[in-house]
């Protein structure tokens, strides 16, 4: 290569100087190389733009590769300085790649930004179309509220005028309570004063009755008495009943009683138990026959011979009492055997029922 | 030849071999003749090829640089139009 490049200036320089550029030898073609790629990149408005330093660095080595060829200089030389030219148009042409690109980015950047803001602003406008919608929804609630609150002061207004009403009604009402709990408080103390009058009654009807009741029982005792003692041939008399004693129960002359007098007394006595409230008088009679001492004797003899009979059959003492007559007292005539008989007799005066007896 | 060196180390931490392998590889060859030159106290040729290496490698710098430029750019837009999509599906 060397010897080639030392042989070639003579030819090179008579090319240059007959046909220039283009009719350059191709030894000398990286300096034409280096010629061209420069012209491409300055008819490039970014490299010319984006490069200019890079470019007049280039434009500086191509010129001293064209002094050096116009000044003949060797091979080596120009061909060193029109590859350092090349390769700086090249590094022109890199650099205003790398710029624009960089460029690009930025704009992109300041582009994506945009496309940010406008999505931002759209999604505002969209927030603030809710924010209006919301806004003019808040304020048709409102109105409805309002119209609510109005309706609603109507109705409280009403119900202000019924509860008046009812409170009017009501004091009427207890108005009327109040009367009627008087009406009844009198009506209660009626009854109870009613209830307390036949209470009243009711006593009083148990009590008339109880009084009947007596008087009934007290009535039918005094006419079972009475049956009894006319059983035992008892006589009512002035004084009451009276049982007489025959002189045939007696011992002829003598205070004794027999069997048949005994059976007599002790139906007295049976009797006398039935109704401890009589008490009884024992009187004792005889005939005129003999002397008028011994027939007072005899006639107490025998009258204590009945009471004595009847305490021993359970009658109490103090309910009997008993004396002798003697002649006195006749119930029949002393002029017959007959009338005789019946003077010699004992008769038991019964009481009434307080426990009186007449005296004769 | 020192500026030639720290033109190809930063090529190459600006990702040089991924995006420009082509002038990469042609940076680290001119840079290891522009030793080898260096070695043989051919100055002339060491600063010949010292400058070529330094041209390749910025080169290769900058073709690695408006490439990531440039797919960050198509990442940006791709998020734009994710976003546009987004917002429309709304």
């Amino acid at each position: 290569m060397k010897k080639n490049h030392r042989l070639l200036p003579i030819s090179l320089i008579a090319a240059a100087v007959l046909a220039g550029c283009s009719t350059m030898p191709a030894s000398d073609s990286l300096l034409a190389q280096a010629r061209n790629d420069y012209s491409n990149a300055q008819s490039n408005p970014q490299v010319t733009s984006l490069a200019a330093g890079e470019l007049r660095q280039a434009s500086d080595s191509l010129d001293k590769a064209n002094n050096a060829s116009n000044k003949g200089e060797n091979r080596g030389v120009v061909d060193h300085l029109a590859y350092v030219a090349k390769q700086q148009v090249a590094i022109a042409q890199e650099t205003a790649r790398q710029k624009a690109a960089e460029l690009e980015v930025a704009n992109a950047s300041a582009e994506r930004d945009r496309v940010r803001l406008d999505a931002r602003t759209r999604e505002a406008d969209s927030a603030q179309r809710s924010a209006e919608f919301s806004r003019r929804q808040a304020e048709a609630s409102q109105r409805d509220a309002e119209a609510s609150q109005r309706q609603s002061q109507a109705s409280q207004r009403d119900a202000e005028a019924s509860q008046r009403q009812s409170q009017a009604s009501q004091r009427s009402a207890e108005y009327s309570q109040r009367q009627s709990e008087a009406s009844q408080r009198s009506a209660e103390a009626s009854q109870r004063e009613a209830v307390v009058q036949q209470q009243a009654a009711t006593d009083a009807q148990l009590s008339a009755q109880s009084a009947h009741q007596r008087t009934q029982d007290a009535e039918g005792r005094s006419r079972l008495l009475e049956a009894q003692l006319r059983e035992m041939q008892a006589k009512k008399t002035d004084r009451g009943m009276v049982v007489t004693l025959g002189d045939v129960l007696f011992d002829t002359d003598r205070a004794q009683l027999k069997s048949g007098g005994m059976r007599n007394v002790q139906k007295l006595a049976d009797f006398f138990k039935q109704y401890p409230e009589r008490r009884l008088m024992i009187e004792g009679f005889t005939d005129s026959t003999g002397t008028m001492s011994h027939n007072q004797d005899l006639s107490n003899e025998r009258a204590q011979s009945v009471r004595t009979a009847l305490l021993g059959m359970g009658v109490s003492t103090d309910r009997i009492t008993s004396r002798g007559y003697g002649e006195a007292y006749p119930a029949a005539g002393n002029d017959t055997a007959a009338g005789r008989q019946r003077n010699r007799r004992v008769e038991i005066v019964v009481s009434d029922d307080s426990g009186n007896i007449s005296p004769r | 030849m020192a500026v030639s060196r720290s033109a190809v180390a930063n090529a190459v931490s600006a990702g040089g071999a991924e995006y420009a392998p082509v002038e990469m590889r042609a940076a680290q060859e001119k840079m290891d003749r522009a030793n080898r030159a260096m070695g043989k106290e051919d100055f002339e040729d060491a600063r010949k090829l010292a400058e070529e290496a330094q041209a390749d490698a910025r080169l290769a710098e900058k073709k690695a640089q408006a490439a990531k430029a440039q797919k960050a750019a198509s990442v940006t837009q791709d998020d734009i139009r994710v976003l546009r999509e987004e917002i429309n599906r709304k």
